[in-house]
């Protein structure tokens, strides 16, 4: 068993040398596991990965990237900040604060911290700079602020964690919605520590109601999915599509920001994206149904058992344990592999399931400010034509930021569970 | 390698259509499974399975549209393990890996469905056999294997390896 266990590892790493694919390495392992370790046949690999995908809960992921993408492309993302702007005028900060409601009000339509960034960033960060915010104050709050796409419902992430772990994605929603607003009071919080006389003339009666009717369409978003959600008036799937049709119904027609090309490009766009996630997701699927064949997870629970005494040890195991692999990996890949591994580990120690979701969620969020691998620090590198170490110090302090609120997030369960009609 | 890049073209082609026309549909029943449920009062009962295999075909034809991209998910923290001076040759040898990898995975795809038609299984909401559309795994791994072999052998037609950009957010993830 040792050696087998040596030659798996030894095939990983020389996939990783040889520079391969995600998909790569996990197909490989997964055939190495059937192959060699019990001794089955590899073409349940392929059984599995298609029971893998063929479930109606997946369905709302591709629906809310392209509902996200959509937005992004047309004019609603525009238009929210517009009301952001006008009604945080007059408060200290308010232009940074308005950055942040903006990203959030974003965050809770496309389910992508990116994408979320790239929304919102190149429209107010030149605004930011030129307000007198300096500009790694601008590029930090907009990289941190971006990263609010993730934990915000709806969230990729949390979908493919209730997916792994047969938790249910709406209580995951309901969930994240505490911990949100966590970080969203911390990053306005510090913006108005650090810029208290930085503000605008007073509320602008005028502005705030041209600003939302123009943006009436979009603010009505967020609305319809989380309320229909919340409400149990929708499943997130249908919650989803209707949120596809209502934004190719605004961007086409109302805004008239998008035409039949936009949208071919959009889903393109969209269909890329899900071209690199799905067949990982798929692949992890089928690597689970072995370990959990194999009984692996209880072998887990039972070997750390006397080295983990308790929840708070687990807990700071698990928060140090996702914060190395989120510089590694990206967030998707991470939950994919580790959710099934560390939910019987947390339940063993008391913590309940969604719980564990929004701390893997909140840790693997700070992968996105954190280099070499910070999708956001990339992204931003090109959209504020900054240099990349420059990116990386402005991010530092809300880094801390997001510590914090990990921290509180962690040791806080009822933050999380408040929602759920049960106590932490 | 002038044939090489038009068969690549028209492969992507293909991919791209085949993507888009099932996107469409995956759209179009789920929102009409709604609509449906609040005008008759009841929702369609096949809608959602006809969107888990429009999906299916989505996801499964994204796969070569992403190899075409240069935009799967890459752990990018190995690549300084060995020397910079043979990135050519490891060029040649990642896409070469990754092209029998998808082989092989076109040859056990094949013999699954090749089962699957000899058991005649069937989907349970929709009655459908199951194997036509299963036989997309070993048609796009297939196609997949096509493709990444063609980077090898001639490098010049691989798509640029970006990091992460706005024109390709999510290079990284999707997340």
């Amino acid at each position: 068993m040792t050696v087998t266990a040596l030659l798996l590892i030894g095939l990983v790493l020389a996939l990783l040398a040889l520079r391969q694919p995600v998909v790569v390495i996990l197909g490989a392992a997964t055939a190495f596991c059937y192959a060699l370790i019990s001794h089955g046949n590899v073409g349940w690999i392929v059984v599995d990965a298609w029971e893998a995908a063929n479930r109606e809960l997946l369905l709302s992921i591709p629906l809310y990237i392209l509902a996200g993408n959509l937005m992004s492309r047309g004019a609603m993302a525009e238009r929210l900040i517009r009301v952001s702007k006008a009604l945080a005028a007059p408060v200290p900060a308010g232009l940074a604060i308005a950055a942040v409601i903006s990203c959030a009000l974003f965050a809770a339509v496309s389910g992508s911290g990116t994408v979320t960034l790239l929304a919102i960033g190149p429209v107010m960060y030149p605004a930011l700079v030129q307000a007198g915010y300096p500009r790694a104050f601008a590029v930090g709050l907009l990289c941190a602020g971006g990263t609010l796409g993730i934990i915000i419902p709806p969230s990729i992430p949390l979908i493919l964690y209730g997916v792994m772990t047969q938790t249910s994605v709406t209580e995951l929603f309901l969930a994240g919605i505490g911990p949100g607003l966590l970080l969203i009071i911390l990053l306005a919080g510090y913006s108005i520590a650090r810029h208290w006389r930085l503000r605008g003339a007073g509320w602008d009666v005028a502005e705030i109601g041209a600003a939302i009717r123009s943006g009436a369409w979009s603010l009505f978003m967020p609305v319809l999915i989380l309320g229909g959600i919340y409400s149990g008036y929708f499943t997130a799937t249908e919650s989803a599509g209707v949120a596809v049709v209502y934004a190719v119904l605004v961007e086409t027609l109302v805004h008239r920001r998008l035409g039949i090309r936009d949208l071919h490009a959009v889903v393109i766009e969209t269909v890329q994206l899900l071209g690199a996630l799905f067949p990982v997701l798929m692949l992890a699927l089928s690597l689970n149904v072995f370990l959990t064949y194999e009984q692996v997870p209880e072998s887990l629970v039972a070997g750390l058992a006397s080295a983990i005494d308790g929840p708070g040890t687990f807990l700071l195991f698990t928060n140090v344990l996702l914060l190395l692999v989120g510089c590694l990996v990206d967030i998707g890949s991470a939950i994919l592999i580790l959710a099934p591994l560390l939910k019987p580990l947390a339940v063993a120690q008391g913590i309940d399931p969604v719980h564990l979701g929004i701390l893997m969620t909140v840790n693997l969020e700070l992968g996105y400010l954190t280099p070499p691998m910070g999708l956001n620090l990339i992204v931003a590198t090109i959209a504020f034509r900054e240099d990349f170490w420059t990116i990386c110090r402005a991010v530092l302090p809300f880094i801390a930021l997001l510590l914090a609120g990990l921290i509180v997030v962690t040791y806080v369960p009822q933050l999380s569970l408040f929602l759920l009609a049960r106590p932490g | 390698m002038r044939t090489a890049e038009r068969l690549l073209k028209i492969l992507s082609g293909l991919e791209r259509l085949g993507a888009f026309l099932a996107f469409l549909v995956l759209i179009g029943v789920v929102f009409l499974d709604v609509a449906s449920r609040e005008v008759t009062g009841t929702g369609l009962h096949w809608a959602m399975q006809v969107g888990v295999y429009a999906n299916l075909v989505v996801v499964l034809l994204g796969i070569g549209i992403t190899s075409a991209a240069g935009a799967h998910l890459r752990p990018r923290f190995a690549d300084g393990w060995l020397p910079r001076a043979w990135d050519g040759v490891l060029g040649r040898l990642q896409e070469g890996v990754t092209g029998l990898f998808f082989a092989a995975f076109a040859i056990v795809g094949a013999l699954v469905v090749a089962e699957t038609r000899e058991l005649g299984e069937r989907a349970p909401v929709l009655g459908n056999l199951v194997w036509p559309l299963q036989a997309l795994i070993p048609a796009v791994s297939a196609a997949g294997a096509v493709r990444h072999l063609i980077y090898s052998a001639w490098p010049a037609l691989r798509p640029r390896q970006p990091a992460a950009s706005p024109a390709n957010p999510e290079a990284s993830g999707p997340s």
